[in-house]
């Protein structure tokens, strides 16, 4: 007679001990625990080393036939480059600090997950080749060589890794675990593997300069969409200026402020607060993409999309770069710009706000700004007439984005002017904010809907304390600095606290800003009906109303 | 009543083991910290199972528990194991290692003092909250596929405003329809299964 399996049995629960060692258990790729490779055409288009078809789920990935030593020798070529790869490698005690930082971990409850773990993976592979113990004792001593499988591993794990870099905050060594994970993609990306969807916004901003490869003019149309909605909330039409030579500051954001929702409610917002102020700025129509996709890919890639916006600051002889709402973007400004295509260009100067004549001093050398700091300062010198009543529908909290919180340590900046346009503000808990801040499981390239699933496990650490704050002080909203974030919170919270909506720091502020002229605003940017407290009385509130203006000097 | 003390005073062990046995279901390598560690935030994956398995353990005792109550408590825990690597059955089979554990702990004491149908009620009951925690699961998991389509949608709404504005506008006649700009969300070419038009 057949049996059935009983409950038991279908969980399959595990042995008491493994009975595997964690060299010899591997990833099984299943749909939804891995992205899409990367077309081979696109891999051709861009030059990229060894373009080939292959698919995650088959077994043999078509990887070039000397396979190892292209690898062994990239990884040599990496260890020399770069001599904080080989101190990565070498000084780490294996201490655990790290292992249950991640948010892949928390979701997962993958070990390889673990920081420590998924950096073993590349260190075990060092250790054969380059530790005397390694070379003489193998296995014994964590040792191990190259194999088709460990590629798959390390593919498997390398996109299960953000490069948020909230691990590396725990590390007593200050090891960057996400610099690892992006060696490793650059080693893959040496036999031909790489993702889809990192790979095609790369070609776009390649040949067009944005991920979607919007052509210039269309560009400029969708823009002038965007400024006709502004009309259509505010009866102010915006200036929308485009590659106006001279202009004091080149304006820089991610394309998804353009082309995506919930994005293009703070690009309004920017388009209202430059209008307001009367800003000598301008748009480049080939600079058009602040986010850089090549940084999921490898140095060099970063560094050739990024070279765009110190060209564009040359041909456009403008004095500095004010830079939109995007998270990596950021990181690669804060931390590698200088070196890669730095200095910047003669004609640029220390940013100086028109406005408040601030020197930020903190851009010396890079000359670009982030717009929280550039709005921050403003508002702490009273330079905006401010109605936080327009967003007294909300309950807001704040998601620091990785990138700009831990990458550049802009922290206050944005939670200043939240403060100022939203009278609700909520934090969630401190270790899950600020420098703790957990990612919203989707940077670095993996925002991409057939992982779908990963997204949801891998940011639920996010998700959990947004509901948190839901369920305890009425949250309805969660705002943020990163254009990914913006495309990825949504659903997130849709799954894990539905209820709550994403927006960007600027939509709210774009909501608040009383203009000069402006019709009687009657629906916020979505144009949605703005609240009861905003429309009761039409006045704004007095000038100097502390609750939005800022202290002043 | 007598029988509701008698699950009650055996609510720990119960809870206990079957939180074990949930965590059991996770790599041996990962337990430790599941166990250890009781910030809910840092620890959200032990903090959803402890909450569910004591909000389980009192609606499967009979305890005086509201259903809006009791899915609210099992909710969290069962959406993490909706996107976790499971099959649906393994997910939810979970629910069902309760069953072994009570009837380990607690089915002796009760047929010892003529109980036995307060017991398989309360077996009965669990069969209705794994009916529920399924009714979350398929809801879930229909919000991940809801996700996609969404956010397909919102990944180019302005893309697709201006291509219809070109369309039906004035200057219709004048521009040329749009070429559809290349589109990131394609699948790749290696799988024609997932689109069979790959022209561009």
């Amino acid at each position: 007679m057949a049996k059935l399996p009983t409950p038991q049995m279908l969980v399959a629960s595990r042995p008491a001990f493994p009975d595997k060692d964690w060299f010899d258990t591997k990833p099984d790729f299943i749909p939804g625990s891995y992205c899409y490779p990367a077309k081979m055409e696109t891999m051709e288009l861009l030059h990229m080393p060894h373009p080939h078809e292959w698919d995650p789920m088959a077994e043999d990935w078509n990887l070039p036939d000397d396979w190892e030593k292209i690898l062994c020798d990239a990884f040599a070529d990496r260890l020399e480059k770069h001599r904080s790869l080989k101190l990565f490698m070498d000084i780490c005690v294996r201490c655990g600090a790290c292992a249950d930082k991640c948010h892949f971990f928390l979701g997962t409850n993958d070990p390889k997950n673990m920081p420590v773990l998924r950096a073993e993976l590349l260190r075990s592979l060092y250790r054969r080749d380059y530790t005397m113990l390694g070379k003489l004792l193998g296995k014994r001593v964590g040792a191990r060589g190259w194999d088709k499988s460990v590629v798959k591993e390390l593919f498997y794990y390398a996109y299960q890794c953000t490069e948020c870099r909230r691990c590396s905050l725990f590390c007593p060594y200050g090891i960057d675990t996400a610099e690892i994970t992006m060696i490793v993609r650059e080693l893959l990306h040496e036999v031909g593997l790489g993702l889809h969807w990192i790979m095609d916004p790369v070609k776009n901003c390649s040949f067009t300069g944005n991920h979607l490869g919007i052509q210039p003019h269309s560009y400029v149309e969708i823009v002038e969409m965007l400024a006709d909605d502004c009309e259509t909330v505010t009866g102010i039409r915006p200036k929308t200026p485009f590659n106006k030579k001279n202009a004091e500051i080149l304006f820089i954001t991610p394309s998804g402020d353009v082309f995506a929702e919930p994005g293009i409610y703070t690009f309004m917002g920017y388009l209202l607060l430059f209008h307001e102020l009367d800003l000598d700025y301008t748009f480049s129509t080939y600079a058009s993409e602040g986010g850089n996709f090549g940084s999921f890919v490898s140095f060099n890639m970063a560094k050739k999309l990024n070279a765009k916006m110190y060209a564009e600051a040359e041909r456009l002889n403008v004095k500095w770069i004010l830079g939109g709402e995007c998270g990596h973007m950021w990181r690669v400004i804060n931390q590698y710009m200088d070196t890669y295509n730095g200095p910047a260009p003669a004609n640029m100067e220390v940013p100086v706000s028109p406005i408040t004549g601030t020197v930020f001093d903190m851009a010396r050398s890079t000359k670009m700004v982030h717009i929280a700091e550039f709005t921050a300062d403003l508002i702490h010198h009273n330079k905006l007439k401010l109605d936080p009543r327009r967003n007294a529908n909300l309950v807001t909290t704040w998601h620091d984005s990785c990138n700009p919180a831990r990458g550049m340590g802009l922290l206050d900046e944005p939670r200043y002017v939240l403060r100022h346009v939203c009278d609700n503000f909520v934090e969630m808990p401190e270790n899950t904010i600020r420098e703790q801040t957990f990612c919203c499981g989707a940077g670095s390239g993996l925002n991409t809907e057939e992982i779908m699933e990963l997204r949801m496990r891998s940011g639920m650490p996010r998700g959990n304390a947004l509901r948190y704050v839901q369920q305890k002080y009425g949250v309805n909203h969660m705002a943020c600095v990163c254009a990914i974030d913006r495309a990825t919170l949504p659903p997130l919270a849709d799954y894990w606290a539905p209820g709550c909506t994403v927006s960007g720091l600027h939509e709210l502020v774009g909501n608040a800003l009383v203009m000069k002229g402006e019709a009687k605003r009657t629906m916020n940017l979505r144009q949605e009906d703005l609240p009861e407290e905003a429309l009761d009385d039409a006045e704004t509130p007095a000038d100097g109303n502390a609750a939005s203006q800022g202290e002043g000097r | 009543m007598r029988s509701l003390k008698i699950l009650r005073e055996h609510k720990k062990e119960v809870v206990d083991s079957w939180v074990e046995a949930v965590f059991a279901t996770y790599p041996l390598e990962t337990t430790g910290f599941l166990r250890t560690r009781r910030d809910p935030f840092t620890n959200p994956v032990a903090h959803m199972t402890r909450e569910a398995a004591n909000v389980l353990f009192d609606a499967v005792a009979g305890e005086d528990v509201q259903a809006a109550t009791v899915r609210a408590s099992l909710e969290r825990f069962v959406k993490l194991r909706a996107v976790q690597k499971f099959a649906p059955s393994q997910s939810l089979a979970v629910f069902y290692l309760m069953k072994p554990i009570l009837r380990e702990k607690v089915m002796p004491e009760m047929r010892l003092k003529g109980r036995l149908e307060d017991y398989l009620d309360a077996e009965s009951r669990l069969d209705t909250l794994a009916l529920l925690a399924f009714d979350i699961y398929a809801e879930a998991r229909e919000t991940v596929a809801e996700s996609r389509i969404k956010e397909i949608k919102n990944q180019h709404a302005q893309l697709a405003r201006w291509a219809q504005r070109l369309e039906n506008g004035p200057e219709a006649d004048a521009a040329p329809a749009p070429i559809p700009p290349t589109d990131p969300m394609d699948p790749p070419a290696g799988d024609p299964d997932l689109n069979p038009s790959q022209a561009r």
